[in-house]
């Protein structure tokens, strides 16, 4: 479970172009749920997803992961429950390449080295060997049925099959939790109802997912257990929908 | 001044070394002055990117020092022609009066980057950066001498007049000579070889000790300081005899050379090695009880505790070894 | 440990993947790099190589030179200091020695041309060095005619043609006898050009110099330990001079690797960007980096080292030869007998490879910072 209490991330602090783009926000996210943060861009969305996800720290608040097996030998440890936004980048990293799977709206794929590398990526700098992690993007490259192109480049997929690299790479490292920020965008319809299948099995998979989107194929799927509706840096609203 | 391209790289090297010393010193004090852990402040996450800044340049520099270290005695060696009665290293550094305070700043300011470092290994493994002061503090210590060695060696370098008399390793190092280093050379060996094989034996015991109980690690640390110098001693006075099978050639340099199987190299290597190691256990002691650092210094401690110990062992073994086998025997 | 290494290697391969796959930009620091280093290495290769030759040459020098000093210039040493010389305590021997320079109108060289009664033996004939025997097209049995003072051709048959060997002295050398060398040169009976004096035992060396300084004030001792200092610091001096001028390449070299590391391309950037985001951090980032620079200096370095090591010793440094050998018109195509060791590389490396370091420490460091959500906000 992750604990959202009272965050505000603003920039440029103390200067005239200081804008605000969390304000207050407190939050629970419950695991092996999907929650869906719903709202038009600019309202704060992706910048919760970077601060939950471990990529930035809040200006003021604070993050709890609750009953996260963390791979480090916790020195806060109270109850399995960990507070992040004090903590220093290098633990955050930890934290974060071992807990949150990643999806962005770009892909953010590596031209020029193979889709299996791209997948293996994110397993480089663990010290896991080689050999184990390869096993593992094989595998998951087969599951989504792009086995074939594992040593492709990855400039010649579709786009279909583009967001399926991506989202197998964002499971190489078996995290618990996957955030996703916008992965529809650059989908066309019959792609995105695919992803959100994708998304089912992962949640059947026992993951805890997490997706900013203002596609409604995305936040109109049956299987979203929770929406936060956004708006200029704040919850509009915030429930079980169904 | 002398124009030779090792001289240019030394003194090149060392222009860098300063330079990035002095960025780094810049700020560090940033990041003493401006440092706050609970902000999540523009500012303070610029700080903490500072830390990797620095940490990576002070490993670059330890690096480039312990190479700088081998490269200034050889470039005093093979300057040695030019000094008429100079045999070797011994006699060029003497060629003016900064050749050997060059040579012992560098050893301390190898020693110091490496204490430094372990410093900031310890930091940080903690989440709270307990010991930013202390390394930072650490920092504006050591820079300035980093630049102090640095403008010494340009004035060493620039004092060399080729064709200076200069006394060779043969006088510089025998009985008859006054001045520090002909007092070592002078130590009896007797006594000295005693001072060796105890402050030794002590610093192996208290280490031992250390490693197994974690306790007494200020008496480990302090012994194996006190054997560093010793062995430092030890090598210049009787040691080093047994290498030349001479019974007065006095000189530390000559055994990095070829002649004598670059053992120089990994007598100094282990000595320098085991200095930090021990240094570095001491360094940490008044932090063991603050806060986060109590679960995370004892593990290094014992891991530096036994490096020192490998290194110090080794010196001893090689040492021991020649003095067996050595061609020369002394009373 | 297993797991460190298993981190640098992974590191290390996505290292070498991302080098090849920017080749254009790579290649070019690596041509600049390389470059450097070579002229770099070739220049201390060649000074070692030449002091060394130095040292061999002087190797078969008298311990001592006596000159004498007429108003302070070299004059003619009476032969009479010899046997004055000869009779000081330690002094084994004194030799007399004739030898002179000798303008070759022909082709515009000075030879050295030494007189010596044990290999010639023969008046009118001469062993000459392999430079001469090139230049003036000339073989064993020819005749070799040199202009007297006299302008009176004297005309000297080759005997044999001194061997080429690695020999930076003997190439420009005549050898004849003495008394064809006093025909050659006028030069008056019972004097000498200098002397060589040989010494029982070298440590009393000075002492016997100025014992000689004293019996005769006019004469000037001069010992090989002096002559050997003397070439070194010359050698020395030729080469730090050329590395300074070779600086303002290395200045520019340095200033271009630090272009190349600050002006990452925007898919660099964006690559760290994603790197970041996807887990990998700071220190991971400032790995790949030091990984990078390793490959690349190491490269350079390797292929600059043996580019260089072929041109000062197999092709006997074209580049540098006219401007640190020497001062003679034909000078020997010699071949340097190779010399590297573990301190010339060790200097090498000093002057190129650490400055290059240095100057991509920061750049490499901004870039590793980069803010891993920069890649979610594109």
């Amino acid at each position: 479970m992750i604990e959202l209490a009272s965050i505000t991330k603003s920039f440029n602090s103390g200067r005239p172009n200081q804008f605000t783009a969390v304000d207050n926000v407190s939050l629970m996210i419950e695991p092996q749920k999907v929650t869906v943060l719903k709202g038009p861009s600019g309202s704060g969305k992706t910048s919760l997803l970077t601060m939950i996800g471990c990529m930035a720290r809040p200006t003021s608040g604070r993050i709890f992961l609750h009953g996260i097996a963390s791979a480090l030998p916790s020195q806060q440890d109270q109850a399995g429950s960990l507070e992040i936004t004090s903590l220093p980048e290098r633990f955050l990293n930890d934290i974060r390449r071992v807990t949150f799977g990643f999806i962005f709206q770009q892909f953010n794929l590596i031209k020029g080295i193979s889709v299996l590398e791209n997948v293996m990526l994110p397993a480089y700098p663990t010290g896991e060997s080689r050999a184990d992690f390869r096993g593992r993007a094989e595998e998951l490259l087969e599951m989504f049925s792009i086995g074939r192109h594992a040593g492709q480049r990855v400039e010649l997929l579709s786009g279909g099959e583009l967001q399926r690299v991506a989202i197998a790479r964002a499971l190489i490292n078996n995290p618990s939790i996957i955030i996703a920020d916008e992965p529809t965008a650059h989908l066309d319809s019959k792609l995105s109802y695919e992803f959100m299948e994708i998304v089912g099995k992962l949640k059947e998979a026992g993951k805890t997912i997490i997706i900013a989107s203002h596609d409604p194929i995305v936040y109109d799927a049956p299987l979203v257990d929770v929406l936060v509706d956004m708006r200029d840096g704040a919850i509009v609203s915030s429930g079980r929908d169904r | 001044m002398i124009l030779h391209p090792a001289a240019l790289a030394l003194l090149t090297t060392a222009l860098l070394v300063s330079g990035l010393g002095a960025y780094s010193c810049f700020h560090g004090m940033r990041i003493l002055g401006k440092w706050d852990l609970s902000s999540g402040s523009e500012l303070q996450l610029e700080l903490e990117r500072r830390t990797y800044l620095i940490s990576t340049v002070m490993s670059y520099i330890l690096a480039f020092q312990l190479m700088l270290l081998f490269l200034y005695i050889y470039t005093a060696d093979s300057l040695h022609p030019l000094f008429t009665g100079a045999m070797c290293a011994a006699g060029s550094l003497n060629a003016n009066s900064f050749g050997y305070p060059v040579l012992i700043l560098k050893i301390v300011n190898f020693l110091l980057s490496g204490v430094w470092l372990i410093v900031n290994h310890t930091d940080n493994k903690a989440y709270d950066y307990p010991l930013i002061r202390v390394k930072y503090e650490l920092l504006n210590l050591l820079i300035p001498l980093l630049v102090l060695e640095s403008i010494l060696m340009f004035a060493y370098f620039a004092g060399i007049k080729p064709d200076i008399i200069t006394s060779c390793c043969g006088s510089l190092f025998s009985y008859e000579s006054g001045g520090f280093s002909g007092e070592i050379a002078s130590l009896p060996h007797i006594p000295m070889k005693i001072a060796f094989y105890v402050s030794m034996s002590l610093t192996l015991a208290s280490g031992l000790f250390f490693y197994l109980k974690g306790r007494s690690g200020g008496l480990f640390s302090i012994s194996a300081t006190v054997a560093f110098l010793v062995a430092a001693a030890s090598l210049v006075s009787f040691i080093c005899l047994y290498f030349y099978e001479l019974p007065t050639h006095h000189c530390p340099f000559c055994l990095l050379q070829k002649e004598y199987g670059h053992v120089g190299y990994l007598l100094y290597a282990t000595l320098l090695g085991g200095g930090v190691a021990g240094l570095g256990v001491g360094v940490l002691m008044p932090f063991k009880k603050l806060g986060s650092m109590a679960r995370i210094i004892p593990p290094v401690q014992r891991r530096l505790a036994l490096a020192a110990m490998i290194c110090y062992l080794l010196f001893v073994l090689i040492s021991s070894w020649k003095m067996l086998f050595s061609a020369l025997r002394m009373g | 440990m297993k797991t460190t290494l298993e981190r640098h290697l992974n590191i290390l391969d996505f290292t070498l993947a991302s080098l090849l796959r920017r080749k254009g930009k790579n290649l070019s620091l690596l041509t600049i790099y390389l470059l450097v280093i070579f002229m770099l290495a070739s220049l201390v290769f060649f000074v070692t190589a030449l002091k060394r030759e130095a040292a061999i040459i002087l190797e078969d020098a008298p311990d001592m030179v006596v000159q004498r000093l007429v108003a302070g210039r070299q004059d003619l040493v009476p032969t009479k200091y010899a046997e004055a010389i000869a009779s000081i305590r330690g002094v084994s021997k004194v030799r007399p020695r004739l030898w002179g320079y000798y303008y070759d109108g022909l082709n515009g060289a000075n030879y050295t041309i030494v007189a010596d009664d044990d290999s010639v033996t023969e008046p009118e004939s001469a062993m000459i060095g392999s430079a001469i025997a090139r230049s003036r097209k000339v073989t064993v049995g020819d005749l070799l005619p040199l202009i007297s003072y006299e302008k009176v051709p004297l005309m000297l048959q080759i005997s044999s043609i001194l061997p080429a060997g690695s020999d930076l002295m003997a190439a420009d050398l005549i050898v004849i006898s003495s008394e064809d060398f006093q025909t050659l040169f006028n030069f008056p009976a019972g004097q000498a050009t200098d002397l060589a004096v040989t010494v029982r035992n070298p440590k009393e060396l000075t002492t016997i110099a100025s014992k000689i300084a004293q019996l005769f004030p006019d004469s000037r001792p001069i010992l090989k330990s002096e002559i050997l200092r003397t070439y070194q610091a010359v050698f020395d001096w030729r080469g730090g001079m050329t590395v300074i001028l070779l600086s303002s390449a290395l200045i520019s070299f340095i200033i271009f690797a630090w272009d190349k590391a600050t002006g990452l391309s925007a898919e660099e950037r964006k690559e760290i960007g994603i790197l970041k985001s996807i887990g990998w951090s700071t220190p991971d980032v400032l790995l790949l980096k030091f990984w990078e620079g390793v490959v690349i200096s190491l490269t350079a370095f390797l292929l600059g080292v043996v580019l260089a090591y072929g041109h000062v010793f197999f092709l006997s440094a074209p580049l540098f030869a006219q401007a640190l050998k020497g001062w003679s018109v034909i000078y020997p195509s010699f071949r340097l007998s190779p010399v590297v060791d573990g301190y010339q590389l060790a200097v090498l490396f000093f002057l190129t490879v650490v400055p290059y370091t240095t100057a991509t420490i920061i750049p490499c460091w901004r870039a590793a910072t980069a803010d891993p959500d920069t890649a979610m906000r594109s």
